[in-house]
């Protein structure tokens, strides 16, 4: 299991290197120079020149990949040129946001998932089994923005539950802060908890398949206690890997639904800063998302081998 | 004393008769066994007892244990049943345990579930359980998992979990099909020894004649799901009234007409052959390991000469052939057929390949399940030099069809619509298809019923003196080795340990490993039966 670990780690090591230089250089190829965008084409060579000189942007690309590289090392991510403040200021502050939000939808889809799953396979072809599948069906098909505006128009201007869209921040208390994420949470989940819960029945349909089951019917486990004890932990693996792939997708992806809910998040942030060849601020912000998704999967790996014992051996 | 007693217990699963009022009854102490074909409805008897049938099944009759109708019981009584009273294993050791769960704790999980044991009194049963299935705690830990242990001794595990509660009867459906001859003969002393030691019943299930012979007090015998005999075994043996034992009886002594053909110029030779494989690299930081699975192998083959391959699993049998086919580089040695060298990969010429094919033991998994048969077949032609047109190309798959005893209109089926036998058939139509020299038989014949079995070895047999052909024949059933082979080898651990003519090793052999595989091969008493039926 250490061994495991160690080599996960060392993975993760070298992904983000090669992660960091494939933004990088990316971001260097894409046409558009920051100083002269930022200055208008209005502006004379000279004064080009002279911000360019500033921004740092007259040195070589290796010299500028290898300050950023430290930077972000320490949690320095340099300084916006369009908004004159320290990146690291600008993401701290909008994955405030984000992050609960996409932990959030994360909670609620696992929360509707899971036992939906379960039951589903357990009534597998019967009528509470096809509506589940057919509901589910239709979750995956409705866009989440169209979804979003129709949970704003009865919760928000119907109902007055919740408030249309903004965020106030943490300060006015935690309960007001999950309440103003709670419709954009909601909307996100949809998608993501049918997706998670088919892939749940038909994992648990396979393994429910499988000979060990047979072998514990005939020591007399119930139905029930079959599918709980044994079916479920062997179905997890195809579920982990989803859940990985939508955590990374919910805090990266969450733009369109940041939009409609005019939430500060991450996602609009990074919209903006293309809009405006704010390039430094694209590259760290896609640089800590990388991050995220390394990350969430490293986690996803470790938890594999927490579940199914054949997969610690290997590297 | 009859301790269950099943009448009239007719199965239909979907609407179709699958088991056909069936009677028996099994005394306390008792081994009852079942024998028949697959699909005769053996296991369909077990399930129903177990109340296990499939979702679609319609289930009538009785089946009374001791005062009580297993068939009336709600399935929340059945759970109480199962495990308690009624115990069971199955043919599959290698699946049939939850893989992310400990043995100890599958075992222990017997004994809480029906509310007998606290978890903690449940390990310390389980412990010993598992040494009493010979798996003693101190070089077995119960924290292992099943992937860490071998088949037979994973079949061990089901049996200690099947009998934890000491159940009435045990019901063993097929337990040593998928083991080799030495661990089969182990478990089966085992089930033996237990069945007195707990003095339980056990109905024993298996399509293997001389297995039953060794097990059974009593022997029912299966046909299209109903019982076309039942007598005690030794009567059984010695009178066989029916005329479908008596089939079966001789399908599973095979003996082909004695292939006296002269044997032609030596075609392939292999010397000191040897094969390591690199053990998965686990992660970055590891060293590079490896195995040594063949070590020094040195042997012949002429041209229409049948070499049996024979040894326990895992001794490197399989991984000889693949080497011979070319399908793996070897590490020292050379291996020549036709006096060309064999070598791994791209540098092997097709001329090369087309000469030699293999024929494996699961002809299901073998065939791509979306081809059609005639595409199929016809997979071999890219080893041609010269290509056919496409009139030629059907006109070889037809014939290759013809000549293993299928129908022209077979071209245009899939392969799900076939059974076990026939796709046999349609792979050994695919291996001569380009008429090879050598074919490799990979336990050809090893997953098959004794009748269908009989079938496919004639085949083989005609083919062989038809085209001239060398079989490298290679099996744990001792058996057929006997029955369709000139020379035999013997194999432990990656060497030949003994070689000479097949009659000579099976009636004097000089290794005591030979021996033992011998003797570990079930037999049934010479005394029971006809002299003609007791080559081995």
């Amino acid at each position: 299991m250490l061994r495991y670990l160690i080599s996960r780690i060392i993975s993760l090591g070298l992904s983000l290197a090669v992660a960091s230089l494939v933004i990088f250089f990316v971001i260097e190829i894409i046409p558009g120079d920051p100083a002269s965008f930022m200055l208008g084409i209005t502006a004379s060579p000279e004064t080009v020149i002279a911000l360019k000189a500033e921004l740092g942007l007259d040195q070589t690309p290796v010299v500028r990949y290898l300050n950023w590289v430290s930077g972000l090392l320490v949690g320095d991510f340099g300084i916006s040129y369009t908004y004159k403040v320290p990146i690291s200021d600008l993401v701290l502050d909008r994955i405030q946001v984000s992050l609960p939000l996409a932990v959030y939808a994360l909670i609620l889809s696992t929360a509707i998932a899971f036992p939906v799953g379960l039951i589903a396979a357990s009534k597998r072809g019967e009528p509470t089994d096809f509506g589940i599948m057919g509901f589910t069906q239709l979750g995956i098909a409705v866009p989440n923005f169209w979804f979003a505006m129709l949970l704003v128009l009865l919760f928000a201007i119907n109902l007055r539950w919740f408030s249309a869209g903004g965020f106030s921040g943490w300060n006015a208390g935690f309960w007001f802060g999950i309440k103003s994420l709670t419709l954009p949470a909601i909307a996100l989940a949809l998608t993501q908890a049918s997706i998670l819960a088919r892939v749940m029945r038909s994992s648990l349909i396979e393994t429910l398949s499988q000979d060990y089951i047979r072998t514990a019917r005939a020591k007399g486990l119930s139905q029930r206690r079959v599918l709980i004890r044994h079916a479920l932990r062997n179905a997890m693996i195809p579920v982990l890997t989803i859940l990985g792939l939508q955590f990374s997708f919910l805090l990266a992806g969450g733009i369109i639904i940041e939009n409609v809910f005019f939430l500060p998040g991450l996602g609009r942030l990074i919209f903006q800063a293309i809009m405006q060849r704010d390039l430094i601020v694209v590259e760290s912000v896609v640089m800590l998302m990388v991050f995220a998704v390394i990350l969430v999967n490293f986690l996803v790996d470790i938890t594999y081998a927490l579940v199914d014992p054949r997969l610690r051996r290997e590297g | 004393m009859t301790l269950l007693a099943v009448s009239d217990l007719n199965v239909s699963i979907s609407g179709e008769k699958i088991l056909n009022e069936i009677e028996f009854n099994i005394s306390q102490g008792e081994v009852f066994g079942f024998v028949g074909e697959s699909g005769s409805g053996k296991s369909m008897t077990a399930l129903s007892l177990m109340s296990l049938l499939p979702k679609s099944s319609m289930r009538t009759g009785r089946a009374v244990l001791e005062g009580r109708n297993l068939f009336n019981l709600s399935e929340r009584e059945m759970c109480a049943i199962r495990g308690r009273d009624i115990g069971m294993i199955f043919q599959e050791p290698m699946t049939a345990l939850n893989p992310v769960m400990t043995i100890g704790n599958q075992v222990a999980e017997t004994l809480v579930i029906h509310g007998k044991y606290t978890r903690s009194e449940a390990m310390t049963i389980a412990r010993d359980k598992l040494a009493r299935v010979e798996m003693p705690t101190d070089r077995f830990s119960p924290d292992l998992y099943p992937h860490e242990i071998s088949g037979g001794q994973r079949q061990r595990v089901c049996i200690a979990l099947a009998i934890a509660l000491r159940p009435k009867i045990l019901i063993a459906d097929e337990p040593t099909t998928a083991l080799d001859v030495s661990t089969q003969a182990q478990i089966l002393e085992l089930l033996k020894r237990l069945v007195k030691e707990e003095q339980m019943s056990l109905l024993f299930i298996t399509h293997d004649l001389a297995v039953i012979a060794q097990m059974a007090d009593q022997v029912a015998v299966m046909q299209n799901g109903r019982i076309v005999e039942r007598s005690p075994t030794r009567e059984l043996f010695q009178d066989m009234k029916h005329a479908y034992t008596k089939k079966l009886f001789a399908a599973s002594n095979y003996s082909s007409g004695v292939n006296d053909k002269p044997k032609g110029a030596k075609f392939l030779e292999v010397r000191d052959v040897v094969r390591t494989y690199k053990l998965p690299n686990r992660g970055i930081l590891d060293t590079i390991k490896s195995n040594v699975a063949i070590r020094g192998v040195s042997f012949t083959i002429k041209k229409g000469e049948s070499l049996g391959l024979v040894g326990e699993s895992g001794c490197g049998k399989s991984t000889l052939s693949r080497t011979i086919l070319g399908l793996d580089p070897l590490q020292k040695g050379r291996i020549t057929v036709d006096g060309v060298e064999v070598n791994s990969g791209r540098k092997m010429p097709h001329s090369l390949r087309r000469k030699m094919q293999i024929v494996f033991q699961d002809p299901f998994g073998s065939f791509n399940p979306r081809h059609k048969v005639g595409r199929l077949v016809a997979e071999p032609f890219h080893l041609l030099e010269k290509p056919l047109t496409t009139v030629q190309q059907k006109e070889r798959v037809v014939s290759a069809l013809c000549e293993v005893g299928l129908k022209e209109s077979d071209v245009d089926k899939y392969i799900h619509e076939f059974s076990g036998g026939q796709r046999q058939r349609i792979a050994i139509a695919r291996a001569m298809v380009i008429k090879p020299d050598l074919v490799i038989l990979d336990e050809a014949v090893s997953a098959l019923d004794v009748s269908i079995r009989a079938q496919i070895l004639d085949l083989l047999n005609h083919l062989q003196f038809q085209h001239n052909l060398s079989y490298l024949f290679i099996s744990h059933d001792m058996t057929v080795v006997r029955a369709v082979t000139d020379r035999v080898l013997v194999m432990k651990d990656g060497k030949i340990i003994e070689e000479g003519m097949t009659d000579k090793i099976f009636d004097c052999p000089q290794q005591e490993y030979t021996r033992k595989l011998l003797e570990a091969a079930p037999k049934i008493p010479q005394v029971w039966a006809p002299a003609k039926f007791c080559r081995v």
